[in-house]
């Protein structure tokens, strides 16, 4: 018999908040301007946290422990699952060439988990945008097989000029707003965040109840355009705990205003759906992409925004694409919301879905 | 279940790498980083032509990374006057492999890169638990574990098929328990070529010694003749 696991503790670091209440009741509020604030950003719209004063590690270790702060009592042998796709990169480029790297790609890993009190095991994860799903996984399964009763699992993206110019030499951002699944979508807007949960087998008012990750190679940074394996993983997804889509209350959707991503999310969503929908939320408008702690910082952000009862609207959103045919949710409304899915998706044709289901609406 | 176990190793000179790429898939892989060439020799090494197109999942770690893809790139951004080029920025995501991959193997369903922390050690471990779990629970019928690592000077790969093939007498199975070891089996470190060290080993029965996750106790057998 396999273990619940259970979101017992959560805490984040992102450009709109330093805690998951604050970030909860900005997203409530409905900013959604980027903030540019550190020298990394070459002057294009990017969501900063702004608050995060000095050089990379300087930044590095105030948001990790901002983080800590409200993540609850950490036993300190409790295993860090650590997900990030740029890793220490922000701070490689301060030094000068020829550059001299540590041996071991992950050993930022270590220190992070230092700043959080931990020093037992620490698995790393780069999957690109899909990072944290993995490292929600491996945590996930070692808890249900009785292995460990708790894990950190930590997503970590901070602002770096080569992340930054690498998707502006691929013509892949937009030169001022995110717009999930509108129209005039013309690109994502990146931003940094560090966030994490605390996954428990006893403890923890939502449940991780199913989790799958995919792979869809298109091409190396799309999805096949019918959006027939991402629909297909979501119903891998739903299918392992017996829920039908309708069941849904809730789409925390991937989408962040990619033109060709976006539609093929969108298909997916009518295959798995037809004509009826639940709520669409896209929160990267409001928090960038921030690709590899991506998964982490939305989690942290919805089920924040879900224990005070709210449900946000997505900014940016102003007119329905026709090849898209739907709408992410714009008004922001107060929702009991009992069952969400989470999508993701990534370089490489990463895909990760998760079910999540707040413990007292379940058997 | 019964879990078998296929070790392989590999050792190649960067020059010759290349060429061991076309001599396994009969086509070169074009704009791929050293790491993807090597993961994608293996992967055709272990799998049969006809568990290619069958879901498998494949979980890689590696010491280095994008070592020399992350030099490269940060070349070109702090010290070159305009953007990268594309490719180069996609060579340091890991991710990007399973996109090259999976059209030469369409049965790749998962794909995951572990990087690893310390200079010195490996993780099969959780790659050996993780696989495992997906073999026992149905999720696949094979999943692939990789150490992979390239330099200017060597590329290494070290590899442990798993699946539920039928055991060959002599041949490897895994065993994990919740449980301390319970005999007096002789250790085996978690270094990233355990695969080579299993191929050499005359031992019947090993156990893994690794700093990683010592919740769980992981053992190799040696399949026996029935009685």
């Amino acid at each position: 018999m396999r273990r619940a696991v259970y979101l017992a503790g959560r805490g984040i670091a992102c450009a709109r908040g330093l805690s998951p209440d604050a970030v909860a009741e900005a997203l409530w509020q409905g900013g959604y301007a980027p903030a540019n604030a550190c020298a990394a950003t070459l002057d294009h719209p990017y969501f900063s946290i702004a608050t995060l004063q000095g050089n990379w590690r300087q930044r590095a270790e105030a948001a990790v422990r901002h983080v800590a702060a409200t993540l609850g009592p950490l036993a300190p042998e409790t295993p860090l699952f650590f997900a990030s796709s740029s890793f220490q990169i922000g701070e490689f480029e301060a030094l000068p060439a020829p550059r001299n790297l540590p041996i071991a790609c992950a050993s930022p890993s270590l220190t992070l988990a230092e700043w959080l009190g931990l020093n037992g095991p620490c698995h790393s994860y780069a999957t690109a945008c899909t990072s944290g799903n993995a490292a929600l996984m491996a945590a996930s399964e070692q808890i249900a097989d009785g292995l460990i009763d708790e894990a950190v699992v930590l997503g970590f993206e901070l602002a770096n000029r080569s992340t930054l110019a690498g998707f502006i030499a691929m013509g892949l951002l937009s030169p001022d707003l995110g717009r999930p699944f509108d129209q005039a979508r013309n690109g994502l807007l990146l931003g940094e965040a560090v966030a994490a949960v605390r996954l428990s087998a006893h403890h923890g008012d939502w449940q991780l109840r199913a989790q799958t990750m995919g792979l869809d190679a298109h091409t190396l940074t799309g999805p096949t355009p019918d959006g027939s394996r991402i629909a297909a993983l979501a119903v891998d997804c739903l299918t392992q705990v017996n829920l039908a889509a309708a069941d849904l209350d809730l789409v925390k959707v991937h989408a962040g205003g990619s033109p060709a991503s976006d539609l093929a999310e969108a298909r997916a969503l009518h295959t798995l759906f037809g004509a009826d929908l639940p709520p669409l939320l896209s929160l990267k408008p409001a928090l960038g992409h921030t690709l590899g702690a991506s998964t982490i910082a939305e989690l942290v952000a919805l089920t924040a925004c879900l224990d005070a009862g709210h449900l946000p609207g997505t900014a940016a959103f102003s007119h329905t694409d026709p090849e898209i045919g739907l709408q992410a949710q714009v008004d922001r409304k107060l929702l009991n919301a009992r069952h969400a899915l989470l999508l993701a998706l990534g370089f490489g044709g990463g895909m990760g879905a998760l079910v999540l289901s707040r413990r007292c609406a379940l058997p | 279940m019964r879990i078998a176990l296929t070790p392989f190793s590999q050792h190649l000179a960067p020059a010759t790498l290349g060429a061991a790429v076309r001599a396994a898939l009969g086509q070169p892989l074009r704009r791929a980083a050293p790491y993807t060439q090597l993961l994608a020799c293996g992967a055709f090494q272990l799998l049969l032509p006809a568990e290619r197109d069958m879901p498998f999942a494949l979980l890689w770690q590696t010491t280095r990374g994008p070592r020399e893809e992350t030099l490269a790139l940060l070349a070109e951004v702090c010290e070159g006057s305009g953007e990268p080029m594309p490719y180069d920025f996609l060579a340091t995501q890991p991710a990007i492999a399973a996109a090259q991959l999976q059209p030469l193997l369409p049965g790749l369903a998962h794909a995951q890169c572990s990087p690893l922390a310390h200079a010195t050690g490996a993780d099969w471990q959780s790659l050996l638990t993780q696989a495992a779990n997906w073999l026992v629970h149905g999720r696949y019928a094979r999943v692939l574990c990789a150490h992979i690592d390239a330099s200017p000077e060597t590329c290494t790969a070290h590899w442990i098929k798993l699946h539920t093939a039928p055991l060959e007498i002599g041949a490897w199975h895994l065993h994990l328990s919740n449980n301390p070891s319970s005999d007096d089996a002789p250790g085996i470190a978690d270094t990233p070529d355990l695969p080579a060290q299993l191929v050499s080993a005359s031992a019947a029965k090993l156990a893994l010694h690794s700093r990683h996750a010592p919740y769980r106790t992981v053992e190799f057998v040696r399949s026996q003749p029935a009685r």
